[in-house]
């Protein structure tokens, strides 16, 4: 079916983190921990959704020539939204966030969802084209800040799991773990899935 | 020039729709926002001056709170203390007992230090050594005070800070001596 076919491809073939490597300054930055990685997914996902469904309908309104601009208000609208109901209704989340909310606005994922996609398919596979990515991303985002925060501090969402004689890798919580993180991942991935891309359309 | 208009109009009604719906939902989420800061701003108040159970803001001051007990009796004083850290400002909330010269408590309101790291300043076992010390202690980072392993600028950050703001809260007269 071409509705689960299009969910089915942000989960695994084209994860935006894993397979396309798009939004690596969220990816990279807020991963120090379990929750970050969950809760900067979610934000992303909603900002996602919100944006694709609004550029598929109004998609023909819109000139050619002032598109760009034109997502990227929609997509800073959103992401204003977002942080403001969090500041109001999580006020701890928005602590940890911070800085990296009014950032979704720049993550080329959104805008690159609403060119590559919602701009040429109608409002209900803009919806699910979102929802896969979406959650693509926040499954990736949260995976790392699990492994992160396990070998960092030992703990996952804030459980000690690794008991006390664990002594925490300190560098997996700070930059240079969301790399080594992310390229041991990639790896992987690369290793177990058979189909290479052989060539990307853009360098 | 049709085409041009066009443009024009299309990037204007977006970007008036945009304000309007942001306008419509700051208005709604204002309300909450501030009980989030009032209610972050008292727990923080009470946390640091054990025994009250209220406070007010002393003088015009929106720094400075006097903390009371049950009978309407100061039990001290605690003031917002900010300066700069690794990354960006600190704000602490401190309590003092102005009649015995010593700190209550300390809380961290913000900061923006490394998560993991200097971040740690918000922990317990890092705030509670500053409990019972002096208001003349000179908070020497890993002597008077473990500082955190990995972070010292952060621990040295919060001891310069409270060093600082305690010596001016001392000098202002407002405070010289219980009433």
């Amino acid at each position: 079916m071409k509705i689960w076919a299009e969910f089915i491809k942000g989960l695994w073939k084209e994860n935006p983190v894993f397979r396309q490597l798009m939004g690596m300054c969220p990816t990279l930055a807020v991963t120090n921990a379990a929750i970050n990685g969950l809760a900067m997914g979610l934000a992303t996902l909603f900002v996602l959704l919100c944006s694709n469904v609004i550029v598929a309908l109004i998609k023909h309104l819109i000139p050619d020539k002032v598109r760009i601009p034109s997502y990227i208000i929609i997509i800073a609208t959103f992401v204003t939204i977002a942080d403001l109901f969090l500041a109001a209704f999580f006020p701890e989340i928005q602590r940890v966030l911070g800085l990296f909310i009014p950032l979704i606005v720049v993550n080329c994922i959104i805008l690159g969802r609403a060119e590559a996609f919602a701009s040429k398919n109608n409002v209900k596979f803009a919806l699910i084209d979102a929802l896969g990515m979406g959650i693509g991303f926040t499954w990736a985002l949260t995976l790392l800040g699990i492994i992160r925060e396990l070998l960092g501090m030992g703990t996952v969402f804030g459980l000690q799991v690794m008991g006390t004689n664990f002594t925490p890798w300190i560098i997996f919580i700070l930059p240079p773990g969301a790399f080594l993180t992310l390229g041991v991942l990639l790896g992987i991935i690369n290793t177990f899935s058979n189909k290479k891309t052989t060539k990307t359309s853009c360098h | 020039m049709n085409e041009q208009r066009r443009m024009i109009l299309v990037l204007s009604t977006i970007a008036i729709a945009s304000g309007l719906i942001l306008a419509g939902v700051f208005q709604w989420t204002k309300p909450k926002m501030d009980e989030v800061t009032q209610e972050r701003q008292k727990t923080a108040i009470l946390e640091v001056l054990p025994g009250a159970v209220s406070y007010k803001e002393v003088g015009n001051n929106e720094m400075v709170f006097e903390g009371l007990n049950g009978n309407n009796q100061r039990v001290g004083i605690a003031f917002i203390a900010e300066g700069g850290g690794f990354q960006g400002d600190i704000s602490m909330m401190v309590g003092m007992d102005v009649d015995e010269r010593k700190l209550t408590g300390m809380t961290v309101l913000s900061h923006l230090e490394t998560p993991g790291l200097g971040a740690r300043i918000e922990e317990e076992s890092f705030r509670k050594q500053f409990v019972e010390k002096s208001v003349d202690d000179p908070f020497v980072a890993s002597e008077d005070i473990d500082a955190i392993t990995g972070a010292t600028i952060s621990s040295n950050a919060v001891s310069n800070i409270l060093r600082e703001s305690i010596s001016r809260i001392i000098e202002d007269d407002q405070l010289g001596g219980s009433q």
